[in-house]
């Protein structure tokens, strides 16, 4: 009955929430912290969207594996003889005993320590020791019991998702709009990227939500949080106010920021890749590029995982004084109420000279990742918004996220050459808005059950 | 003639490496900057949890830190201006410098020399403290009579980092 009671309650104040923010642009500050909201999290977000794991390029070769989480759903993204990819569950069949204990690596089979089943990196059985003993004259059905695969997985542009709702949509369709604003990031080159090596990962004390929001759309706090980085000529702009113009995008659940360059300027990436980009992208997002001079900034593709596509100076002085262009792409690991992991790679395109690819992953160093100039203070923001809101009644106050709703109108159809709908400024929360509106519907859609 | 490692050499050394904490427990991070020589190389590369027949799973290609004395230059510059909120207030911290020990280096100005760290780290009122453990491949040069910190390799002995960022270094 305790229960039944808290789950109404629940139920009544999440839907208040909902309300809350489509209708008054104000949210809930409770739901940057708060325990009863996070099994709902596990269960009716990531357990129903695709969930990015890995790229392509971290297991490039047959055996290559690493190993990857949903929350708690630890999986081994492995690439087998044939050069496919697998993504299974990190779970013998026959304890549940955790299979595969390193990080990474270059294996044919797993062997599980505890009785010894051996799984070929397709996940199917291959060996189970004494079976004859153990299991009589016949042996075990191995196709019964092979690795579990997660119930599906797809690649889009070399990023391999999963999800662990076997009826999702299919992940092009699940990206669909924002497809046309990711590739800026994923296409410029026909090469494709690679990652810089493993991905740094740490732990904060800070709410998933709160980094996939600002990465979602928060082009107003770069004037403030990111000061010091513009004082002590990291960021090489002529005024705090460098991204107050721009264009906000929602897209299906997703969203993104761009930013505008000096024309021709391209982000600084070398003439090489300006070409390719030039060549790759479309009459329409070609024309954005030379017309308009704006690129995507950052980007969130819901739930969890984001886009910083920028440029910054490397040196105090000489010729990485200049703005050095990365990407990076990251995820935003729940590991409970209030606190997550971050997995950030850099990536560079394939094609690239080995000079530009060690600038580029040096400007992404000196600004993001743990020791990032910039994304240190967004952990301060992030630690802090967290800790505060656990409180039991400024979990009860509404925050403002009213920007652009009163004066703000979206670009007219026929206006703008992209999907979705854009908006004319970046200091706005349209795509905040959406963010959270997407969440909310997610938590009450009870369609499958709690 | 490469240098000796005598007594006189381990104890300047010594002598060098708990100046050089007390810089960054003081926050003194513009005198600390003063140590390295101008092509001074600071790294800390990523780490991976591995199967002991790969090696110690440390990465020769992504890090947390890569830095030259040029970028750590901008680093510092950073904390010196009154908008570094991740370090204002700052991060109280004790860098725990032992198992100092001092080889002959590769240059005959150089030495080599391999310490433990243990980074203790507390914020604000938060009970709870951060620590990170790593071992440290210095190479040492002198300098106009003066040691310098030519190169820093900071190993560390985690594959996730259990503080929410690197606003400190190591």
């Amino acid at each position: 009955m305790i229960g039944e009671t808290r789950e109404k309650e629940i139920y009544e104040v999440l839907q208040e929430a909902r309300r809350s923010i489509e209708e008054d642009g104000k949210l809930l500050s409770k739901v940057y912290n708060e325990s009863s909201i996070f099994d709902l999290e596990v269960k009716r977000i990531f357990s129903k969207t695709w969930v990015f794991l890995a790229h392509e390029s971290e297991i490039p070769w047959s055996g290559d594996y690493v190993l990857r989480r949903i929350v708690d759903d630890s999986f081994i993204v492995t690439r087998d003889e044939d050069g496919d990819i697998h993504v299974l569950f990190n779970m013998c069949r026959h304890r549940g005993m955790q299979l595969c204990r390193s990080d990474a690596g270059n294996s044919s089979h797993f062997r599980c320590p505890y009785h010894g089943y051996t799984y070929q990196n397709t996940g199917k059985l291959n060996g189970v020791p004494f079976q004859k003993e153990a299991y009589g004259p016949e042996g075990l059905d191995k196709d019964e019991w092979a690795m579990t695969p997660a119930p599906r997985m797809e690649i889009y542009e070399g990023m391999i998702f999963a999800s662990l709702n076997p009826d999702v949509q299919p992940l092009e369709e699940y990206i669909g709009d924002m497809g046309w604003y990711l590739d800026f990031y994923l296409k410029k080159s026909s090469a494709g990227l690679e990652v810089v090596g493993p991905p740094q990962r740490w732990i904060m004390p800070a709410d998933w939500k709160l980094a996939a929001e600002n990465f979602i759309g928060d082009g107003y706090h770069t004037q403030s949080t990111h000061m010091s980085t513009i004082k002590a000529g990291i960021m090489r702009v002529k005024s705090p106010a460098y991204l107050k113009e721009g264009v906000q995008i929602t897209a299906g659940k997703h969203g993104c920021l761009f930013m505008g360059f000096k024309p021709g300027s391209y982000f600084n990436y070398p003439q090489g890749i300006v070409d390719s980009m030039l060549e790759n992208l479309n009459e329409d997002q070609v024309e954005l590029l030379k017309e308009e001079s704006i690129m995507p900034l950052n980007a969130t593709v819901f739930p969890n995982t984001s886009f910083l596509h920028s440029a910054m100076a490397v040196e105090a002085e000489g010729e990485l004084a200049t703005s050095v262009p990365y990407l990076t792409i990251r995820v935003w690991q729940p590991m409970g109420p209030g606190k997550m992991e971050i997995w950030s790679w850099c990536l560079v395109e394939k094609d690239a000279t080995e000079e530009f690819k060690k600038n580029s992953n040096r400007a992404y160093l000196s600004t993001f990742g743990a020791s990032g100039t910039l994304e240190q203070d967004d952990a301060e923001n992030w630690s802090g918004q967290t800790r505060v809101a656990a409180g039991e009644m400024s979990g009860q106050h509404y925050l403002n996220y009213s920007a652009g709703a009163k004066h703000v109108e979206p670009i007219p159809e026929g206006e703008w050459p992209g999907p979705g709908t854009a908006y004319p400024k970046n200091y706005v929360d349209f795509a905040q808005r959406h963010f959270w509106q997407t969440y909310f519907d997610h938590l009450l859609d009870d369609r499958n059950g709690s | 003639m490469m240098l000796d490692t005598s007594v006189e050499t381990y104890w300047e050394v010594y002598s060098f490496l708990m100046h050089e904490a007390e810089l960054l427990d003081e926050r003194r991070e513009r005198d600390w900057l003063e140590l390295f020589t101008d092509d001074a190389e600071y790294l800390m590369p990523v780490r991976v949890n591995r199967e002991r027949a790969e090696g110690d799973g440390f990465s020769d290609e992504a890090y947390y830190f890569e830095e030259t004395r040029g970028s750590l230059e901008l680093r510092v510059r950073r904390l010196e201006t009154e908008y570094a909120w991740a370090e204002d207030p700052p991060s109280r911290t004790r860098h725990f410098v032992t198992n100092v020990r001092v080889a002959e280096g590769e240059e005959e100005d150089e030495v080599a020399v391999r310490t433990n760290l243990l980074l203790y780290r507390s914020r604000g009122s938060d009970p709870k403290h951060d620590l990170l453990s790593a071992e440290r491949k210095d190479t040492l040069r002198k300098e106009d009579g003066q040691w310098k910190l030519r190169k820093r390799v900071i190993l560390l002995d985690h594959s996730v980092l259990t503080t929410h960022n690197l606003s400190v270094f190591l």
